[in-house]
């Protein structure tokens, strides 16, 4: 939106294809047409590299290419096996993978780009007096390259991120670092990953030498805990909930808390331990709280601090709905949600409001095994393409019956924003939904496809609207509505007209979809 | 055999679909991309075995045989249940990774005129590139559909089960990248006792239906070195029921050719013996 609005002036893409796999992917590349530069950094030349030249605007005539002003750059970008470096999973653990083979060309890693990019940005500006300069001339920005390509050592980033003392020797834990300057850290929940100066992310010691806890089996970020709030493992009075299940306990003997895992608690603090009535902070704490991060130390199903919404969970229907809410009928949807309305991100009669009729069907979009989000490392591989080489939409027996859909044949499907033509499947996998009584069907769209590659298609994505959530800003792009219609897209100028007729016929104004209340 | 007879169990009970095994046969035998098509059946767009797909994972839609209850979601859902609006009822997808059966009795090696296929020390079945002529006899003779001549070149091609891997004792790239053990390779011994625990297993969970296919050396090929369990017939997999090798009546048909030779022999000679004594 800032793009758009003309405050964002330059924009890095680093493994990331908004053309494909963002909401609203058309707004994204206008977005990105009024930028004054563009750099993308890829395994190929995505649909964010190449929309200036061939994307869906400049066949619709809405760009000329010769209008665009944003200069775009791209840099072939080194895959994880031509570098060294970490992956970080959903279960906390920073995993290293060592470099195997020098990348082919001209590609390098991401750390070699910007560590480059740094040096000679300082190297532009040094002898600058301008006081803007200043924090990038004093940037520490020193790291020891290796090899013909002078690649610098992800090694040392790690050992920098986990942070020293005051002698300059590594950190072991977070709990050392001070509030007085002597300290450094790049983040402190990655500090002690560079403990005793090893990389303890790349421990790779096999199962049948360790416990199943396998603690030495990478590094868990913060301090190597491999299940958060572990206290809670354990009964108030400090012993195991279960003798077959006993992970962190209390060892009245040694006055700690032990276990199989690093205890997530105040290290002495015994079960029975009581706070000073004018206690702060952790100290404040009892001996049986162990949700620690939270102010009272307790799980919270009531969340009056900290959320846009709550402080309950409730039920809210998308931003665009065939159904009322049952629930809360005067607040259909989150009356917070983040919307940005604004011309090419219309929003649709929902539930009983006139013009929903136009958008009767449910679409949800999700993944397939084949593809990797928008596409950028699987639709250029002939082995994964040819598995799924095609975007199809997934419909019902009896919705295929309805609009005239045949199986293996196309079919369009629209909304206020564009629309999409798919490969049509026939399943009865996909079942209509039955709600307060009424049907209604499903259309399931895979979102992986885009117009480059091995294997190409429309992008589900062009059919979203941007709405966000409004604590984590994630994109509603998993339940929304749409009209289907047997045949192929049309072409050129005629694709926004279509749009532009959806719109008309379903009495969409800039304020549809937009109340907080009914 | 100078090598243990070794083979695939694969357990299609465990099967996600993910096609792993596909890739990673494409991979290691650096086999070409052979079309990139949608075939608008199910998940399944590799469709057969052939001189470039050595792996196949078949996508079978089907309804479930015992439904599961649906739980009612709002009022009205009873008439709406009496007059469902699309499919009835729950369904199941089958998933199963099909490979060469390496028989014991392979037809395609008894027909090959060049020797190009050959039987390993491994017990497996393998054609060789390099010697290939590309006369096709094997097409045919494979009762199952598996090996293939690649368009544009001739020679047939198919499932070496990793031959070259198999010699550096390592397993086979399809087994080695399943995730969830439903390709096992090992020992064909062992695997069929590990196969017939899991029918047993299988069975004493309900699942009645599951049952091995190739795994009986007295069947129609032998036996086969790649054997399944599935979980429903064969035919739905798209397996023939009772595969026999092709050439089971080839000393059958030398013997009635045989006999017929000798008597056209007889005959003739017979025939010269007669006009002979006539002349005299």
């Amino acid at each position: 939106m800032a793009q758009l609005d003309g405050d964002c002036k330059g924009y890095f893409l680093m493994g990331e294809n908004p053309a494909v796999g963002s909401a609203n992917t058309r707004l994204q590349r206008l977005g990105m047409a009024n930028l004054d530069w563009l750099v993308v950094r890829d395994f190929s030349l995505i649909e964010s590299a190449t929309w200036w030249k061939d994307g869906p605007e400049i066949e619709t005539g809405e760009l000329r290419t010769e209008d665009i002003g944003t200069e775009v750059f791209f840099f072939p970008a080194a895959a994880h096996t031509e570098k060294s470096g970490s992956f970080t999973n959903t279960n906390r653990w920073v995993q290293w993978h060592h470099q195997a083979v020098e990348p082919e060309g001209d590609a390098r890693s991401d750390l070699w780009f910007m560590y480059h990019l740094g040096r000679r940005i300082k190297e532009e500006l040094a002898g600058s007096t301008d006081p803007m300069d200043r924090p990038v001339l004093d940037l520490v920005w020193d790291y020891p390259v290796d090899g013909e390509l002078d690649e610098p050592a992800a090694d040392a980033v790690l050992a920098e991120i986990s942070g020293h003392g005051p002698g300059g020797d590594p950190l072991s834990a977070y709990t050392e670092l001070k509030d007085d300057g002597s300290t450094r850290c790049g983040c402190w929940i990655y500090c002690g990953v560079y403990a005793d100066g090893v990389n303890q992310a790349a421990r790779k010691k096999p199962e049948w030498e360790q416990d199943w806890v396998a603690a030495e089996w990478a590094w868990a970020w913060p301090a190597n805990r491999r299940i958060l709030y572990n206290r809670a493992s354990a009964a108030p009075d400090g012993t195991p909930w279960s003798e077959r299940k006993k992970y962190v306990w209390w060892d009245p003997g040694q006055g700690r808390w032990t276990g199989r895992d690093v205890p997530d608690f105040v290290p002495d603090r015994a079960p029975d331990f009581e706070p000073d009535e004018d206690a702060t902070g952790p100290d404040a704490l009892r001996g049986d709280d162990p949700f620690i991060m939270q102010a009272d130390g307790k799980g919270w199903l009531y969340t009056p601090a900290g959320l846009e919404d709550g402080p309950l969970p409730t039920h809210y229907e998308p931003q665009d709905s065939p159904f009322p809410n049952a629930l809360h009928p005067s607040t259909p949807r989150n009356p917070v949600r983040h919307l940005m309305p604004r011309e090419g991100n219309r929003y649709h009669p929902s539930g009983d409001e006139k013009g929903a009729e136009v958008f009767p069907y449910v679409v949800t979009t999700h993944r397939l095994t084949e593809h990797f989000t928008a596409g950028g490392m699987s639709r250029w591989s002939e082995y994964l393409s040819e598995l799924q080489p095609e975007f199809f939409c997934e419909v019902s027996p009896a919705l295929a019956r309805e609009r005239g859909l045949e199986n293996g044949g196309w079919a369009t499907i629209v909304t206020a924003r564009n629309a999409v033509e798919a490969r049509v499947l026939v399943t009865d996998r996909i079942r209509p939904l039955r709600v307060e009584g009424r049907a209604v069907h499903q259309i399931g769209l895979p979102f992986h496809w885009g117009p480059n590659g091995v294997a190409r298609g429309d992008a589900a994505n062009e059919l979203m609207a941007i709405a966000l959530d409004p604590n984590a800003h994630i994109q509603e792009d998993k339940a929304l509505t749409a009209d289907i219609r047997a045949g192929r897209r049309p072409r050129g100028p005629d694709l926004p007209k279509l749009v532009a007729e959806y719109r008309s016929r379903a009495g969409i104004t800039p304020d549809t979809g937009t109340e907080v209340r009914k | 055999m100078s090598e243990e007879r070794v083979g695939f169990f694969t357990d299609t009970s465990v099967c996600i679909g993910c096609k792993a095994c596909e890739v990673a046969c494409k991979e290691w035998n650096a086999i070409p991309e052979d079309g990139l098509s949608l075939t608008a059946m199910s998940y399944d767009n590799t469709q057969a075995l052939g001189a470039s797909t050595w792996r196949h994972v078949a996508f079978i839609e089907q309804p479930r045989p015992e439904g599961r209850t649906e739980l009612p979601l709002a009022q009205g859902e009873s008439t709406a249940q009496e007059t469902p609006v699309g499919g009835d009822g729950e369904l199941r997808w089958l998933m199963s990774s099909d490979v060469c059966k390496h028989c014991t009795h392979a037809a395609c090696l008894d027909v090959c005129p060049t020797g190009s296929l050959f039987r390993t020390e491994f017990g497996t079945v393998v054609v060789q590139e390099d010697i290939c002529n590309g006369c096709g006899y094997c097409v045919p003779a494979c009762p199952y559909g598996v090996i293939e001549q690649r368009p544009h070149d001739g020679r047939a091609f198919k499932c070496t089960m990793c031959y070259d891997r198999l010699g550096a004792g390592r397993e086979p790239a399809c087994a080695k990248a399943c995730p969830t053990e439903s390709i096992q390779f090992g020992p064909l011994d062992e695997l069929r006792e590990r196969a017939a625990l899991r029918v047993d297993q299988l069975h004493e969970a309900g699942v009645t239906d599951a049952r091995l296919y190739g795994h009986d050396p007295d069947d129609g090929v032998g036996g086969d070195g790649a054997f399944f369990l599935l979980l429903d017939r064969p035919e739905v997999y798209g397996l023939p029921p009772d595969p026999v090798v092709t050439t089971r009546d080839l000393p059958a048909m030398w013997q009635h050719a045989g006999t017929a030779a000798l008597s056209l022999l007889g005959g003739l000679a017979a025939c010269f013996a007669l006009t002979g004594r006539g002349r005299r």
